[in-house]
């Protein structure tokens, strides 16, 4: 296509609008995923001025690290429990906060109020309530349950963590759903009244498929936030006990940055950035936002 | 149409110019700098007049005190890494082979044999030690704390026990007098002990039982009988429920337990002293050297000032190091006894030998120990896992032990012997 002179300019405006960005983003975003590729092949430790190419051996030992091996099932464990439960009771509180309820203003900041607050200040609260004397086990005690230290318990501390990050996001998803509902015609459940559809009928033959590239978009950022679950993790479990919290970019963090290691926690990085990419792969091949 | 175009190019140009302008103007001086971590507010403070009294005998030697105030080690990494890196800063003992094996430290030997009213001789030699790696001096040792044995007069009394424990098994006996169920509703309400699953919590014990984490030769202890016994020994104490752990009690940590009464007894060190201080004023403490086992040993703590090897002021940095550790400056920092001066002439001078808080900690100063070994802080890592298995999940200490032993071979720092 050819522009016309007009349009060249019209071009060289806007690219001098988003020129600043670009650079910023190009510093600080591109030339690092970049750079974190290149390093991983080499034993790069900031502090020693030999930093030796070494091939895919930070690859080949990262397959045999136990460590890292658990993380990697640590990460699949958060997101398989965690991404399907907040997408849908993200959709279950928008269908809801839709409806002409007393005090829904109340109720939608309610549920919004944790995904715009700190998750550092989250974590905190949230250690303090699974405590051995905390909130949740004086509540499972007036039901005469003996509950455990949930996050020192390795059994337990990986959903904890999972319930509270549930807890956190699904009200920010809530939001994004309301706006879509909002979007679907109101002639369709009038429809479907007339027909003698009931509410649940109407949530499942209306709703829900109106809903899906809001699902979509959903489930693509639930994926790509609970593989990188770090805060949570760093606030309240350090990745204990005995690793039964580990993700990979926990991992990640603790190699390069604990254990003078960069080229080796740029090199799991760079797996769970494939990880990450497969898994949005995948959910594009078998879960379009258009299937209709 | 173009005029009004050509006003928002120049518009936006100085717009972004003006940001990039601004982004570039950097703060960084020129001038020698010093950092440190923070711990607390008043610690912090008590190192600021320090360094005032060197102002105030050196005005025109100009320096500025960066301290950073959170993830330090990171920092301090990047900072080294990126040749940015404060021109004396703090180094603690247990990570200070990792520094001095990457060769990124100054050796200090040469300025201190040119300073001749230094008196090398005059350092407790274990802190001396810790900054020692390939025969040089990477590192001079500003003070330290060593583990005693905090217990609760009150608890004490209300149980009429008047001795103290002086070996493992009084302190098992008396841990296990001290662990009341005093409204019988079958649930511990105070305990004998606190313990906690981190190795330097389980090194005492080691070196009381003659034990080691890496032996002189270099080799690994870890799976060695000493080594096992004395874990064993420390585990049981919990599992005999006679000792409890910060996490079942729901307190951040151990010194909160001991100021709470959850536990009579508690081995900590000087830190605990301003806490108690500050938040259980009405505690009736009293310290004691730790208990012994085959022989008497503690852990001690050290930090040490350093400097990098890219310092663009060397005299100047010696200059001020040499006042801090020298004896006036140390007296200045340890007159009130937030740590123990590593120089004995200070700890003479300061009177903590009579003193009666203090002489517990100089009396520990004659047979402690530093925690170091000559592998990486992974290493270290695996330990705590080891560690945890064994408290949270009851993994036999042995089994756990021999489980991670190949895995911490590994990662013998480079270029160690």
């Amino acid at each position: 296509m050819k522009l016309s002179s007009k349009q060249k300019q019209q071009a060289r405006t806007a690219y001098l609008f988003i020129a600043f960005p670009l650079v910023i983003f190009g510093v600080f975003t591109f030339f690092p995923i970049l750079f974190a590729f290149f390093i991983s092949f080499f034993d790069w430790n900031l502090l020693i001025h030999d930093k030796p190419f070494v091939g895919l051996a930070n690859y080949f030992e990262l397959f045999q690290d136990r460590v890292f091996l658990i993380s990697i099932k640590n990460t699949i464990v958060y997101t398989i429990g965690v991404v399907p439960i907040q997408t849908l009771l993200a959709l279950v509180l928008a269908f809801i906060m839709n409806q002409k309820l007393k005090g829904r203003a109340f109720f939608r900041l309610a549920f919004y109020l944790p995904a715009v607050t700190s998750s550092v200040v989250t974590s905190i609260i949230f250690v303090w309530i699974y405590s051995k004397p905390g909130l949740l086990n004086y509540l499972l005690s007036l039901i005469g349950i003996e509950g455990t230290d949930w996050l020192t318990n390795p059994g337990t501390a990986l959903f904890a963590i999972m319930a509270l990050n549930i807890w956190t996001t699904s009200g920010y998803f809530m939001i994004s759903f309301l706006a879509g509902l909002q979007s679907i015609p109101q002639s369709l459940y009038e429809a479907a009244k007339i027909d003698g559809a009931n509410a649940w009928q109407q949530f499942w033959k209306i709703t829900v498929p109106m809903v899906r590239p809001v699902t979509y978009f959903v489930i693509v950022l639930g994926l790509i936030g609970c593989f990188q679950v770090f805060d949570q993790i760093y606030v309240m479990s350090a990745g204990g006990p005995v690793n039964s919290t580990t993700t990979m970019s926990y991992f990640t963090y603790n190699n390069s940055f604990k254990f003078f290691r960069l080229g080796y926690g740029a090199a799991s990085a760079i797996i769970l950035a494939f990880i990450i990419f497969g898994a949005t792969w995948l959910q594009k091949k078998y879960l379009p936002s258009e299937a209709y | 149409m173009l005029r009004k175009q050509s006003i928002w190019v120049i518009l936006t140009t100085t717009f972004w110019g003006t940001i990039i302008l601004f982004g570039c103007s950097s703060p960084q001086s020129n001038l020698l700098r010093l950092s440190s971590w923070v711990s607390s507010p008043s610690e912090t403070e008590l190192f600021k007049a320090t360094l005032d009294d060197f102002r105030r005998q050196k005005p025109d030697l100009a320096f500025k005190y960066e301290p950073i105030p959170g993830n330090y080690s990171e920092k301090l990494q990047l900072m080294l890494g990126t040749r940015t890196a404060p021109d004396i800063f703090f180094l603690k003992g247990m990570t200070a082979p990792s520094y001095m094996s990457f060769g990124i430290l100054n050796p200090l030997d040469d300025l201190i044999s040119q300073s001749p009213n230094f008196d090398l001789d005059d350092f407790y030699p274990f802190a001396l030690e810790a900054f020692q790696y390939e025969g040089k001096q990477y590192g001079l040792p500003k003070d330290f704390n060593p583990y005693v044995l905090f217990y609760n007069k009150k608890l004490f009394r209300d149980q009429g026990i008047d001795s103290f424990p002086s070996n493992w098994q009084e302190l098992e006996m008396m841990s296990r007098q001290l662990t009341l169920d005093q409204d019988q509703d079958g649930k511990t309400d105070q305990y004998g002990f606190i313990v906690e699953p981190s190795i330097e919590m389980v090194m005492p014990f080691v070196y009381q039982n003659g034990g080691n984490f890496q032996n002189p030769d270099g080799s690994l202890g870890i799976t060695d009988e000493p080594f096992i016994e004395a874990l064993k020994f420390y585990h049981g104490l919990y599992k005999n429920g006679i000792a409890t752990m910060a996490q079942d009690q729901g307190v951040a940590w151990n010194g909160d337990a001991f100021g709470r009464g959850i536990c009579a007894m508690a081995i900590s060190s000087g830190w605990l002293i301003p806490f108690l201080k500050d938040n259980y004023p009405d505690l009736e403490y009293g310290i004691l050297p730790l208990p012994m086992g085959k022989q008497k040993a503690t852990v001690a703590f050290t930090t040490a000032y350093s400097m990098p090897k890219a310092t663009k002021y060397e005299n100047e940095a010696w200059e001020i190091v040499n006042y801090l550790v020298g004896k006036d400056g140390m007296e200045s920092w340890t007159k009130t006894g937030i740590a123990m001066p590593t120089r004995k002439s200070v700890a003479k001078a300061n009177g903590f030998h009579d003193h009666p808080t203090f002489k517990v900690f100089m009396e520990s100063a004659e047979f402690a120990r530093p925690f170091q070994v000559q592998y990486s802080e992974r290493g270290f890592e695996e330990v705590v896992v080891a560690l945890q298995a064994i408290f949270y999940t009851e993994k036999e200490p042995r089994k756990a032990m021999e489980d991670i032993e190949a895995q911490i071979k590994k990662y013998r720092l480079v270029g160690s012997k």
